[in-house]
């Protein structure tokens, strides 16, 4: 049976066993860069990156962009851009080899399409916001951090989690 | 050779790079590998059916936290070195309740939207798109926001710091506040599932 | 057993074994070079001015972090702006990057020119302090002053001060008679320490109040 055929996805793997793996990857991070994982980093790059582009001055008046700017005036070479393109390279070869590729939009029953592809760009802006807050996401703060045992990170994680609970129940039909 | 290599000068930023690319590959792998790129299955966190990111992330955890402990404990790797993300305490609880909300909704954190969008997914793509627009607005319109962005900083505040407890004790909290929730998260999940029918 | 029940024993036996492990860390060396420090004292190379720490933020200068070592509460009622607080005893724990340029300061200068010594030893090259602290900002930035009868040299230094000190919202005055009279005159021997403190005894806190008042 090959593995590539997309008609009979491979089942998932054993969410523990998943996690050690990730947490070695973690491990290694440390041990070989002195620095954990991320990913709303990347996106903050680029959107500094892209305001540089578009208006430096506007790049430099923001105090957020304006960390993100390089002395030769780029965003671009920030360590996370390099991570985020290697998650992708990753994540997809994960799924073509696990047979889960395939072009959808994912959503729940009781939603349409077009409900989804809102809620989700929706929800990625919010959390835009809250991770510009924190200095991060799950990846560079609850996983990061965590293991790190920072404490802003683990208010951080509790309170994703805490009003993620809370939302929950008004959202159940994007989802159940 | 003294971890973390690059923080000793093993090698130079070109060999970041590569770094952050094989680092970066094998994060989206093990992301991918339990599903991670699937709204559906880690919006079932949420709903008690399928606690699939608690597993992977806490596990996660456990592994970094106990190989960084034993690894600087036996002086292979210097801990002090090891960037900690610094404290805020006040921007970072509510920018932690924002992204909640934000996670409930859109089902995909920003890390596994990209694995979604690279497995085919058009919400993970949307959802990234949200995310690129919310940090650029909030980054265009960030002046009312300093204020409270660089309040309440504490520094690289560990919990041991915090609490007045050896690293080691901390550690071992941790460990057994996740094994009870691994525990009790196979009985919730075993309940839940069962009860909406599901596999 | 099966992996996942391999790995739970595991994390469970060295999370219990890390309680009595002692600490992770290597043990914090750091090397004094007393020439070499000394030298840079000489040369003044250890220092910056408020001026200049100014100029630097204004600038926005790649990598500059501007780290207040005094208590929390000196800190909320007035920091030098863009400042983060690092107190010192966490300030020799705290990671910068190599790149980074940091600018210590305190209330009046000797805290920071210690923390500059034990960053120094620690290895980080681009560290500075305010030597006159959070007074000499006060003085130079926030309200600085220019004599009656100043030279001309003079007034035109003070153009440019004034200039910075306006970016961040002081208020420059000409025509002062004499700086003694101003509350804000730096005070001979500025203590750094939350004692208890006699009411005569400056500090940023009530010398802010006192510009505070005079303002709008």
């Amino acid at each position: 049976m090959s593995r590539l055929d997309t008609r009979r996805p491979a089942p998932y793997a054993n969410p523990y066993l998943a996690g050690v793996g990730l947490g070695l990857v973690l491990l290694a991070a440390f041990v070989v860069m002195g620095r954990g994982l991320g990913a709303s980093g990347a996106f903050t790059s680029t959107a500094a990156g892209t305001t540089v582009m578009m208006s430096p001055a506007k790049a430099q008046s923001s105090a957020l962009f304006a960390g993100y700017v390089n002395a030769d005036g780029g965003a671009w070479t920030d360590w996370l851009i390099f991570e985020i393109i290697g998650v992708t390279i990753g994540g997809a070869a994960s799924a073509w080899l696990a047979g889960r590729f395939r072009f959808e939009i994912e959503r729940g029953p009781h939603i349409s399409r077009v409900g989804r592809l809102v809620a989700a760009f929706g929800g990625g802006g919010i959390m835009g916001l809250g991770a510009v807050l924190a200095r991060g996401c799950t990846s560079g703060q609850a996983l990061t951090g965590g293991a790190l045992l920072s404490v802003g990170s683990w208010l951080f994680m509790i309170g994703a989690f805490a009003v993620a609970y809370v939302v929950a129940p008004a959202v159940k039909r994007a989802w159940l | 050779m003294r971890a973390p290599f690059f923080e000793f000068g093993a090698f130079g930023d070109q060999g970041a790079i590569i770094a952050a690319l094989v680092i970066g590959v094998a994060f989206g792998w093990f992301l991918e590998r339990s599903g991670m790129g699937s709204a559906r299955k880690l919006s079932g966190q949420f709903y008690l059916t399928d606690l699939t990111v608690f597993k992977m992330m806490f596990s996660a955890i456990l592994t970094a936290m106990l190989g960084a402990f034993w690894l600087g404990r036996i002086g292979v790797l210097d801990l002090s070195r090891v960037y900690v993300p610094e404290t805020f305490l006040a921007p970072q609880l509510v920018g932690g309740l924002v992204f909640g909300a934000g996670f409930a909704i859109g089902g995909l954190c920003p890390g596994t939207s990209c694995v979604a969008a690279a497995s085919g997914r058009g919400d993970g793509l949307a959802l990234m798109s949200g995310m690129f627009s919310g940090v650029l607005l909030t980054g265009l319109v960030f002046d009312p926001l300093q204020r409270f962005y660089v309040s309440t900083a504490r520094g690289s505040l560990t919990l041991p710091q915090l609490l007045h407890l050896p690293y080691g004790v901390v550690v071992a909290g941790v460990v057994c506040i996740a094994i009870v929730g691994f525990r009790v998260a196979e009985a919730v999940e075993a309940r839940f599932s069962n009860a909406l029918g599901r596999q | 057993m099966t992996a996942t029940q391999v790995l739970g024993n595991a994390a469970f036996v060295l999370g219990i074994a890390a309680a009595f492990a002692g600490s992770p860390y290597a043990e914090q060396h750091g090397r004094i070079d007393v020439e070499q420090l000394a030298a840079m004292v000489r040369h003044e190379d250890d220092h910056v001015t408020a001026t200049e720490l100014a100029g630097w933020i204004k600038d926005r200068r790649a990598g500059l972090r501007v780290v207040d070592v005094r208590s929390l509460e000196e800190y909320d009622n007035f920091h030098i702006p863009t400042a983060e607080r690092i107190p010192i005893d966490s300030l020799v724990s705290a990671r910068f990057s190599p790149s980074e340029t940091i600018v210590l300061y305190s209330e009046g200068g000797p805290h920071a020119a210690q923390a500059w010594v034990f960053l120094r030893a620690l290895g980080y090259e681009k560290v500075y302090f305010l030597r006159g602290g959070a007074f000499e900002w006060i003085e130079q930035i926030v309200s600085p002053t220019l004599r009656i009868g100043a030279s001309a040299k003079d007034s035109v230094a003070f153009e440019t001060t004034a200039a910075l000190s306006r970016y961040f919202g002081g208020t420059p005055q000409r025509g002062v008679t004499s700086v003694t009279d101003d509350a804000l005159a730096i005070p001979r021997a500025p203590a750094d320490s939350g004692s208890s403190a006699p009411v005569s005894r400056r500090t940023t806190s009530s010398v802010m109040a006192k510009v505070r008042r005079r303002g709008c």
